[in-house]
């Protein structure tokens, strides 16, 4: 098997998000799908794995409001980083923009990804 | 599988060491050897538990320790398992002697971070997380166990002032242990008055960026018998993993480390007691709700209620069930590499009756450690044990 015809990379999804597409990692025999990359499903150990796209809207299921962060977030804090539970049900993590309070950002809250010259994979309120 | 004992240990003190990375493992390994009475020589290679030696520009550190040590000819390769080097470190030196590949072994963990900024350090501590998506969208370490506390609250009402006993109790511990990066107590009141770093967690619910080394030899019952220590013996051992991106863990359950139950219940079945004959634990408290989850994962206390038993006392110093009685990476600090080889270094300690009475666990016989890599994705347990 050649890797370079068919491997889907993060760097591959990290490109498709440029074009507003999150990408995510799905088993052809089970239907688990993740935001992660897997080569082997860890729910019934099928091995062929398609990429699919995931939907871009959510909801906030964790988060915690980051006061100090690392380099590359030195001028955005405070934000959130944030968990969303995407309306097909899968999970990805990211982050918002602007939240400086827990009250700002009450779990359950529904959110967009918006494709953007920033770190990481972005956020915002729908 | 051969029996196998801990004879020697040795600690820096943890805080800021003015030595370097390879000056820190040397001395650390030389209490070591000199407490075990053990020939440098009969030591038949090492394992080095080191996350950033980097920050000195500086790979392939075991060699240049061995070296330090007049061993040069003897073997040292490094392990890292972020957060968890230290306990994996004393893992695979364990198996070399209980598989027969050698007669005694040592195990040195070592950090140096102290010459990082803040900002720069928390850059390279989100380097253990799922970088990609964890790191790289802006978590920070207290970030991602803050998400664990959220959750952990959500669910069983955990709350801040609880988070808030695990720390007091601690710094109360380290007050009495030399070795610890703070010997000073702390009150709830100055918890609830530290700044949030991120909600719901507090300055004060952080372990703080410590330096540090310590070391462990351990060696085969006729070694131990030769050199005439105390008798401990590595009674059980469970080493595993739980997915290690939050994302694709918190669909499931983030208020547990399923790898710390899987690797308890390795260790449990290799010794063939039950938690509840464990008189004293050592666990991964790099925040105050780590160790909640932690005495809950280990079997301790049942599910969402190791916030209150906590609260209630039960995990002082004369509790049912001593946690940290060194103070934990909370007070004793966390130097990174160094952490899970400073459990060993107190439980050996401990057992041996050697630490400062004030904090001492009398009676002990049996200790447990527990070391935890990033939020998870690596644990190790180990239970020592007095023979009589």
């Amino acid at each position: 098997m050649s890797s370079e015809q068919t491997v889907f990379t993060m760097e591959d999804a990290k490109q498709a998000r440029k074009d507003g597409k999150l990408m995510g990692w799905k088993c052809a025999q089970c239907g688990h799908t993740q935001a992660t990359p897997m080569f082997i499903c860890s729910k019934d150990m099928g091995r062929k794995i398609e990429t699919v796209e995931l939907p871009g809207e959510g909801e906030i299921v964790d988060f915690t409001v980051q006061k100090i962060s690392s380099e590359d977030f030195i001028n955005d804090v405070p934000f959130a980083f944030v968990l969303v539970k995407l309306t097909n049900g899968v999970h990805i993590s990211g982050w918002v923009p602007d939240i400086a309070r827990d009250r700002d950002l009450p779990l359950g809250t529904k959110v967009r990804y918006t494709p953007s010259y920033r770190p990481g994979i972005m956020f915002e309120k729908a | 599988m051969r029996d196998v004992y801990v004879v020697g240990v040795g600690s820096t003190k943890y805080g800021k060491m003015r030595e370097s990375v390879r000056e820190g493992a040397a001395l650390a390994a030389l209490e070591a050897i000199e407490n075990s009475k053990i020939d440098p020589r009969l030591i038949d290679g090492a394992f080095i538990a080191n996350a950033f030696a980097v920050t000195e520009r500086q790979g392939h550190v075991g060699p240049l320790v061995m070296s330090a040590l007049g061993i040069p000819e003897k073997p040292a390769s490094t392990i890292e398992a972020a957060c968890a080097s230290g306990a994996s470190a004393f893992r695979e030196a364990v198996v070399n002697v209980a598989g027969g590949f050698a007669d005694a072994y040592m195990a040195i963990g070592v950090e140096k971070v102290s010459t990082l900024d803040t900002i720069t350090a928390t850059g390279y501590f989100a380097m253990g997380s799922d970088f990609v998506y964890e790191g790289a969208c802006g978590a920070s370490f207290p970030g991602l166990y803050a998400m664990l506390a959220r959750a952990h609250m959500q669910r069983y009402g955990t709350t801040e002032e609880q988070l808030a006993a695990v720390a007091v109790k601690n710094h109360a511990n380290a007050k009495h242990n030399e070795k610890a990066h703070f010997q000073k107590e702390i009150t709830a009141e100055m918890h609830k008055e530290s700044m949030v770093v991120s909600s719901p967690l507090r300055l004060y619910d952080a372990c703080p960026f410590s330096d540090g080394a310590a070391a462990a030899i351990v060696a085969t019952k006729e070694v131990a018998q030769r050199l005439g220590g105390p008798m401990i013996k590595v009674a059980g051992m469970g080493r595993a993993g739980s997915v290690a991106s939050l994302p694709d863990r918190v669909a499931t359950d983030l208020t547990t480390l399923p790898g710390a139950k899987l690797a308890m219940k390795q260790a449990l079945d290799r010794w063939g007691k039950p938690a509840s004959k464990i008189d004293f634990a050592e666990v991964h408290d790099c925040f105050t709700i780590a160790e909640i989850i932690a005495s809950e994962d280990l079997g301790f206390f049942a599910p969402g209620t190791g916030a209150k038993a906590v609260e209630a006392g039960e995990t002082k110093i004369g509790g049912r069930i001593p946690i940290n009685p060194s103070g934990g990476l909370k007070a004793k600090g966390h130097p990174v590499g160094a952490t899970g080889v400073g459990q060993i270094y107190e439980i050996y300690n401990q057992l041996a009756g050697k630490v400062n009475p004030a904090r001492q666990v009398r009676g002990a016989k049996v200790g447990l450690a527990h070391n935890v890599g990033a939020t998870g994705g690596s644990v190790a347990v180990t239970i020592l044990e007095v023979e009589n």
